[in-house]
Parts: structure tokens; sequence; C-alpha cells
């Protein structure tokens, strides 16, 4: 007798390719018997208690929790979990986005404040910063040419289809706005606008969560930091886009919007400052990925840019309004290294074997 | 919150329960399983002074890991002087071995073989936006491959480092549960190959009264250290709502790289995330919108 080597599915390119055909090949056990125990663990052998006796659960359950509690270990022999695979795309996406998204907020502002003008230009601003976002997206996948698979279903519970939703959303509704601008229709623009504005405090937000759900410690333990530092970044960096915007298009010095926008990256990026700060001493040895390294280098950078650009908005009376630009510049780059600094530092703490251990002995202590 | 799953009325959780003290380090599983799924090689290397574990972790290509826990001064690790140069030994230059020690020091060499923990709350699944991660009919968590894009979530998602993205084909990968298998009634490739039955396969209920009458056996013979990883914990301490593939251990978790205490990160920290986030997105608006206001005012 020939050995069968049919597969239990049909021909590849017939008609009932894929689907199954009834039949049982060959090897068809129909149960898992050859799972079910080999003959080294059968009743005759010592491997396990007989069916007889009941085992001791609570003993069983105490052994665990002995081996599971207390103390690290002197040693970890790791790697405990994957370092994340995302690259260079990936938080220059996060700028955009933030920036597109802190735009948006501006536009509603200036559309209330009834400086429809302005609120053109943030608009304008906020579809550019967006643009570049899907392709930084795409480039980022495994494989690029199945973007199209992130609107494949709609799922709540996970923050990058959310995220994928909200920025399809955001490009169509910025787009539109830009469009009822260009065709003069001021009302609908308005109300596009503000509509833009609910959807980018999603996707201004969302990048924070959705690093904070992840295993990689200095994210998850940021989990009520990361959505507010990122938010701030986003209405620091947008307001910071549109003001040189805005000054680029001839809106004067001390006109109330070019004002408000001062005001509002600054203060921004001081609540940006100060988070990062709290939650760096907050973190204490989970922080590793935010203090070594590179990371370590541009998050450090980042936080003396802020500072920097402080110090300018505050010395400007004596520098003139040029001295201001450098600022808002400054509070950009800070932006951009904020971004950089939070992504690479996953990558350095994923790979910190004891304070991924250390994070998880922490929760047995129930802290 | 519902996942993507299939149901099927005749079909029942299976698992694997991978019984270390028996595992004699022979990485059958880990040939079998490459051989099965058509997987590549990840290029061990055998490091002077590091450890003889020449594959070294989990990841989108390997599937089944045996990692090799060793323990050659009790409890402080591997000294790199105290392993021999297994390169030099090879091209028989320099050092050579002293058989009669290194048998000696089998007594303390741990392995264990690592594979997907087709967690019952799984991060990789909750974080996948695709639907490519999907919970079959045998509970087991498989990826589609046709359906992944490779955005990489999953990656920093999974607690055990399980799930990678393999970097010449572009898409994640992990273990299956050898899907194709269960579905004609035969067993996963690496159960089937393991000589000693270190990792064996079947129902979820019968695997977990199995184990848990092993470590009854272990503990009346003396290895009180003997302990179930993943299984049969009470509920307040269950890994990831437990384990589909679980372990016998003797060591502490972290000696095999694994954690102390895991959950699914999405399941644990989406809520409070978005929460705070909402939170400091209606500040900064009504931020915003104050200043101009205000400015507007003056």
């Amino acid at each position: 007798m020939s050995r069968e080597f049919r597969p239990a599915i049909g021909t590849p390119a017939s008609p009932d390719f894929g689907e199954r055909s009834g039949e049982k090949v060959d090897l068809h056990i129909g149960q898992w018997k050859d799972g079910r125990w080999s003959y080294l663990f059968g009743d005759d052998t010592e491997y396990r208690t007989p069916p007889t006796q009941v085992p001791d659960i609570e003993a069983i359950r105490e052994a665990a929790r002995e081996a599971r509690e207390g103390e690290l270990p002197d040693v970890v022999q790791g790697p405990v979990i994957n370092a994340p695979v995302w690259t260079w795309e990936v938080p220059l996406y996060f700028w955009f986005g933030g920036i597109a998204a802190g735009s948006s907020f501006v536009a509603l502002a200036c559309d209330l404040a009834g400086d429809e003008d302005s609120a053109r230009v943030a608009r304008n601003v906020a579809l550019a910063a967006l643009m570049p976002s899907p392709p930084l997206l795409i480039l980022d996948l495994g494989r690029p040419e199945r973007f199209y698979n992130m609107l494949r279903i709609f799922k709540p519970r996970s923050p990058m289809s959310l995220g994928a939703w909200a920025l399809s959303a955001f490009g169509g509704l910025a787009a539109a706005a830009v469009g009822a601008d260009l065709l003069g229709r001021r009302r609908e623009a308005k109300l596009l606008g503000g509509a833009n504005a609910i959807v980018g405090g999603y996707l201004g937000s969302y990048t924070g969560v959705l690093l904070a759900s992840t295993a990689v410690p200095v994210w998850g333990r940021s989990r009520l930091f990361l959505g507010p530092i990122f938010v701030s970044t986003a209405a620091a960096t947008g307001a910071a886009a549109t003001r040189l915007a805005l000054v680029a298009t001839g809106l004067p010095v001390g006109h109330p919007t070019r004002r408000a926008l001062g005001t509002v990256e600054t203060a921004a990026m001081s609540a940006e400052l100060i988070l990062s700060v709290i939650n760096e001493r907050r973190l204490g040895p989970l922080a590793s990925g935010l203090e070594h390294g590179r990371p370590g280098k541009l998050f450090k950078a980042a936080k003396w840019a802020v500072r920097a650009g402080l110090g300018l908005r505050f010395a400007r009376k004596r520098g003139g309004p040029g001295v201001h630009h450098v600022a808002s510049l400054l509070y950009l780059a800070a932006g951009l290294m904020f971004r950089y600094a939070w992504v690479g530092a996953g990558r350095v703490s994923a790979r910190d074997d004891r304070a991924v251990a250390e994070m998880h002995r922490a929760e047995t202590h129930g802290t | 919150m519902t996942e993507i799953a299939i149901e099927r009325d005749d079909a029942q959780r299976m698992g694997f329960f991978t019984d270390t003290t028996v595992c004699i380090g022979c990485k059958a599983c880990e040939v079998a399983c490459k051989q099965w799924n058509d997987l590549p090689s990840d290029g061990g290397t055998f490091r002077k002074g590091g450890s003889y574990d020449s594959t070294g972790r989990l990841s989108g290509n390997t599937w089944r890991h045996v990692r090799f826990v060793e323990l050659a001064d009790a409890g402080g690790g591997v000294q790199p002087d105290e392993m021999p140069d297994l390169v030099a030994t090879a091209a028989g230059n320099g050092s050579t071995i002293d058989v009669e020690a290194a048998v000696a020091a089998f007594d303390n060499w741990v392995f264990m073989s690592d594979v997907c923990k087709h967690c019952t709350n799984a991060g990789c699944l909750d974080a996948c936006p695709t639907g490519a991660l999907i919970r079959t009919e045998f509970e087991t968590v498989v990826l589609q491959p046709d359906v992944c894009n490779g955005c990489g979530y999953c990656v920093p998602a999974c607690p055990f480092g399980v799930v990678d993205r393999a970097p010449e084909d572009g898409r994640a990968g992990k273990c299956t549960l050898c899907y194709d298998r269960l579905e004609d009634g035969l067993e996963p490739a690496c159960a089937k190959a393991c000589p000693t039955d270190s990792i064996q396969f079947g129902p979820y209920d019968e695997l977990v009264d199995v184990a848990e009458r092993r470590v009854a056996a272990l503990h009346a013979r003396g290895v009180e250290g003997a302990y179930l990883y993943g299984a049969a914990d009470a509920p307040e301490q269950q890994l990831a709502g437990g384990l589909g593939a679980f372990f016998l251990l003797t060591e502490k978790p972290e000696r095999y790289g694994l954690p102390a205490q895991a959950e699914s990160p999405i399941q644990e920290n989406v809520v409070p995330a978005t929460l705070a986030a909402m939170g400091a997105g209606l500040l900064a608006a009504a931020g915003v919108a104050a200043a101009f206001l205000w400015e507007k005012s003056r």
C-alpha cells in the first residue's frame, strides 16, 4: 500500500480550495490520542500521583506564590520581553500628528475669538502637518502594501485601530475644511474645523495611550502621564507652528491672536516639562530608558531646549519679536526631541531585563 | 469587550504543559517546529563566555526556544570564565573540556522549552489593529499571515516577549499551537517530537489535572521548589487570566526570563491612560480657548 500524502483541504487552484474536503486524511485520528499521555506517563509509572489520590491544591498554589512573590532573584536571565520594532518614522509621525492636532485646537479657538483669517491659516497648517503622517506610518509597516488592512476592522480596544480611524477622519475633515475655505464658505469651514478639533483631541493624545498600553516598563508605568504629556506637546508644537505661519503671513506684533499663541505655546511647553520631570522622578529605576543612551541624551536636550525657550520668552522685551520666533522654533525642536526620546526610551527599557522583571515583582507586592 | 474568535461547538480548549524537570535540552522541539512551519534560521551562534543557549530568544522565526538556565554557581549565575571555550575546543587549539566535570555540572543545568503562552487575556490579540490575530475554536491565539501588515504593535504588547516581527518577512510571527495540525486531529509538531514528553499536549482541563498531580508527586519526593507557572492559580494570582501553555518550574520565574506577574497591557492600561489623556485634552482645549478669549478682551 502506498502512503497517502493528500492534504486535508482541497486541491490548490480548484474551486473547492480552502474548504474542508470532508474526507479524513490517513493521519487523521479524530481525537488527540497520542497527545493523551504516552506510555511514560501511564498510571504504572511514578510520574504523577495516581488518580485515586486528590492532590492538595492549596499546597500547589502556595508553591507558586512562594516562587512568584518576594524579592527578585540575583540573576534575571533575559530577554523577558521583545523590544519594540518601530523605527524613525513613528516618532516623526507623532510630531507631525501632534502639530496637526494642536493647530486644529488653535483654529477652533481663533474662530471662537472671532479671528477668521487666523483660523483659516491654522486650518491650513493642520492639513499641511497631517499630509506627511500617512506616508510615514505606511513606511514603518513591515508590509507597507497592506496598509489598508488598518481600516479592515474597527476595534475600540486597540489604540492603534482607533488611531488609524481618527487619522483618516482628521485627514478628511481637514481637507474638507480647507476646501470650504478655498470656496469661500466660511460657515461650513468653521463647522468642519470645529469637528476636526474634537477628532484632533483624540489624534493628539492617543499616541500616548498607545505607548502606555504595552509591557514596556517606561511606557506602561507612565500610563497616567503619557497622554497628558503628549497632549501638551501637541498643543505647544501646534501653537508654535501656527504662530510662525501667521507671522509669515504678516500678522502684526501685538495682535491678540499672536499674543494668545505665545501664551499657549509657553504654557503648554511648561506643562510638558513639569509633567516629564515629575514622571521621571516617580518612575525611579524604571525610568532607565529616559536616562541612558541616545534617548537619554535627547530627553535631556529636549528639556534644555524648553528651558531655553522659556528664558527667551521672558527676555523678549529687550530682544524684540525676533527672539520670540527663536523660542517658537526651540519649542518645535524640543517637541521633536521629546517624541524621539520617548519612542527610543521604549527600546532601551524593554532591553533592561532587570527593570522589566522588577516591574512585575512590584505588582505581586501590590504596589 | 469581545474578541475576534472562531466558534465551534465540538471544540475544546487545547494547550501545552511543559514539564521542565524532564527536559533534556535536546532541541528536537525547536527543529520540529522549524520544519513543520517552514521557518528560517535566526543564525544561532555559540558565544565564548556566554551561554550554551545558541538560540537566545523567541522571535518571529523561532516559535519554540529551549532556554538553558545555567546555575553554575548556585543562584549567582554563570561567570564567563567558568564556561569552556567551545569554539577553541572545536578548532582543536587551546582549551580542552574536562569531561568528568562537565558531566557533574549537568546537575546545575535546567532546560525549559519556551513557547507562546496562548493567554486567556492576550495582549497581542488586544493590540492587533488589523484583526490578523484571532482566537481559534481551541482557544489558542493564532496570527493570520495573510492579514498581518507588520505594524509591530503586538511586539511590545506581549508581556512574555513571544511575538516578534520577522525582519526579512515584515510580518509578525508566533506559535500557532500547530493550528493546521489540530484541525486534522494531529498533535503539534513539538509535542510529537519531544522524546521525554516534557512537552505534553492535550485538552486544557486534563493537562491541568496531570500537572497538579505531577507537582504533588514531586513535592512528595522532596522537590519542594516545584510549582506551576500559569495554571491552577487562585483567580487573583492568575497570569494573564491563565495560560493555555503553562509550565512546571523549579527556580524563580525570572531565571527563565518569565515575569512574576503578567496581564494584557491593553486591558490593564488602556482605560486609565485614555481617561488621563482625555482629561488633559479637555483641559488643553479649555486653556487654549481661555487664552484667546482673554487676549481678545484685553
